[in-house]
């Protein structure tokens, strides 16, 4: 498979912190979803910012090795350059609004309206985007008049706007309540069925393990494993180890084999799974 | 602050549909500059006085007026009550005497060139601030940023405009959450004045420094969209000249060439005949 993001022999050290990155090396091929997981300060954010240029362009910094995003050295073109390639979207939903849009469909337009995109073809993408979001009705509604959920949805819409060949999401639902993490799961659940390639940075564990075809765990700047999702997300000693939760269905087959002695064979990730593996185990 | 931010920033409800609503921005913007230019053109506070009526009878065409008013009564009432007593007595260009006041055994001289010249000031500024506030009331952001992109400025500098005004309230919000975080940890706000200025450091740092990471957090979002691309940037916004703009600017064009014969025939002081001469003069 054809590999769209692709970190070669990659450390970084920040300005003001050392190796907060070191010898990473992974790619991401098109269509897949890449679950990021790991502890706080395990460089996951940083991942992100490398992948559209803002590490080394805006922060500066030590880099060994190269990031290769859709053909393009990340240290050889510019984040604007890059904006087109990959799309880029951050915690806070309110953050990352361009703050001149009045309403939801200026606001979806303004990143192709930096890149001198005509007015038609603004249109077109602006509606398409919306529609793809599920914010279609609220077009004329100011982005600050939105819910969380819905900011963070007119966000994710302004990054599809662009078309990017890959999407970065660090921790899209770290902010929003419940029902705003519904929303905007729904939404990458239907990206990911759609074949968009994803690199996801979540600690919604369990459900990024509804999406995320394989799942890289960071530790210390170091890739501790990057392996399918299932196979990752079943190390649960080892995550436990390191202070990352891992779903709780899996958690619950791993303590009942380990303390009560009931072994159902695999670990379920997600509650589909956990339903049918416990089903066979009690009908049996 | 209350002033200003009922008339300034709640401005969503200032949309409205007067004939100065549907004004193209340029003739209301060139307008604004005209008016001003005029207003230090004509040392003549009669002439000045007529400007400002002009403006505030376009304000209460555009439903505005209650609101210009009030920011003229806040900025030009106190410039009255400073400049007309202090230059009556002390400008240095006086010479007809008005008559004398007698207080606490003095005898103060009141002369006309100071008490027009401390009228004509305040009265300038009124036309300035009450032709911007008619401006900017009475244009739609988007309309703004058009005028802006027409006037072929920088984008950066179209972007720095249009964020001040969008993100103040957002930053008036942030000061009130910190102001309530902060009382609720314990600051004072009935102390003498001194300890009150050191208090109003416990707002202002916080607020710095998280002025400063959004500032920053906003400013890798922009990269990220493309904000420093070297391309020419799509304006979103539509704006036209219509009949009622070309009207406008017409008008503009008549009363210049009027005021140009008034300049000429009688000098900058064509009502009043001012018999003092300027310090350039």
């Amino acid at each position: 498979m054809e590999a769209v993001v692709s970190f070669e022999e990659f450390s970084y050290s920040y300005p003001t912190r050392e190796d907060v990155l070191v010898d990473i090396d992974f790619q991401v091929h098109r269509g897949e979803v890449l679950g990021v997981i790991g502890p706080n300060g395990a460089g996951k954010s940083t991942l992100c910012r490398c992948l559209n240029g803002l590490i080394p362009h805006f922060y500066g910094g030590r880099i060994r090795g190269k990031v290769i995003v859709a053909g393009l050295d990340t240290q050889e073109h510019s984040t604007a350059e890059l904006s087109m390639k990959v799309g880029l979207l951050f915690q806070d939903p309110i953050e990352q609004l361009s703050g001149v849009a009045l309403t939801v469909e200026e606001e979806v337009g303004f990143g192709l309206s930096m890149l001198g995109y005509p007015k038609e073809v603004i249109g077109e993408r602006v509606a398409e985007a919306i529609e793809r979001v599920g914010l279609k009705g609220l077009e004329g509604r100011s982005p600050y008049e939105l819910s969380g959920g819905q900011q963070q949805r007119l966000a994710l819409a302004t990054v599809l706007a662009m078309r990017p060949e890959v999407i970065a999401l660090d921790e899209p639902t770290a902010l929003l309540d419940p029902i705003g993490k519904y929303e905007v799961f729904g939404v990458l659940r239907e990206l990911a069925s759609e074949g968009s390639t994803l690199m996801v940075v979540e600690h919604e564990i369990e459900e990024l393990a509804y999406i995320a075809d394989r799942i890289l765990l960071l530790h210390g700047g170091r890739i501790l494993s990057i392996d399918e999702s299932k196979r990752v997300l079943s190390e649960v000693s080892r995550l436990k180890e390191i202070g990352v939760d891992p779903p709780s269905v899996t958690e619950l087959t791993y303590l009942l084999e380990r303390e009560v002695g009931v072994a159902l064979g695999e670990y379920p990730t997600t509650l589909p799974e956990a339903v049918r593996l416990y089903g066979e185990v009690l009908r049996s | 602050m209350g002033v200003v931010r009922r008339v300034l920033l709640d401005k969503r409800v200032l949309t409205g549909d007067s004939i100065i609503h549907r004004l193209d921005p340029r003739p209301k913007f060139f307008f604004f500059l005209w008016i001003s230019v005029l207003a230090y053109v004509f040392y003549d506070y009669v002439l000045t006085a007529l400007f400002l009526l002009v403006i505030l009878a376009l304000a209460a065409a555009a439903g505005i007026l209650r609101r210009i008013l009030l920011v003229l009564a806040v900025i030009v009432l106190p410039g009255f009550a400073f400049a007309i007593p202090i230059l009556s007595v002390l400008f240095p260009w006086n010479e007809t005497l008005m008559f004398k006041l007698h207080i606490l055994g003095f005898e103060l001289p009141l002369y006309y060139e100071g008490f027009t010249w401390g009228l004509s000031w305040p009265l300038k500024i009124a036309v300035c601030v009450s032709s911007a506030l008619l401006f900017y009331l009475t244009t739609e952001p988007g309309e703004l940023i058009a005028l802006l992109f027409k006037l072929r400025l920088p984008y950066k500098f179209i972007y720095m405009v249009t964020i001040t005004l969008q993100l103040i309230p957002l930053l008036l919000d942030e000061i009130q959450t910190i102001y309530q975080a902060q009382l609720s940890r314990g600051l004072r706000t009935k102390a003498n004045p001194v300890k009150r200025i050191w208090n109003f450091l416990a707002l202002v740092i916080p607020l710095t420094l998280s002025s400063l990471m959004k500032v920053q957090t906003r400013a890798i979002a922009l990269e990220s969209r493309g904000f420093s691309a070297p391309v020419r940037k799509t304006c979103l916004y539509d704006i036209r000249l219509r009949a009622g703009d070309h009207l406008f600017f017409s008008a503009m064009i008549a009363v210049t060439l009027l005021l140009a014969y008034l300049y000429l025939l009688y000098g900058f002081s064509p009502i009043v005949h001012l018999k003092f001469y300027y310090v350039a003069g």
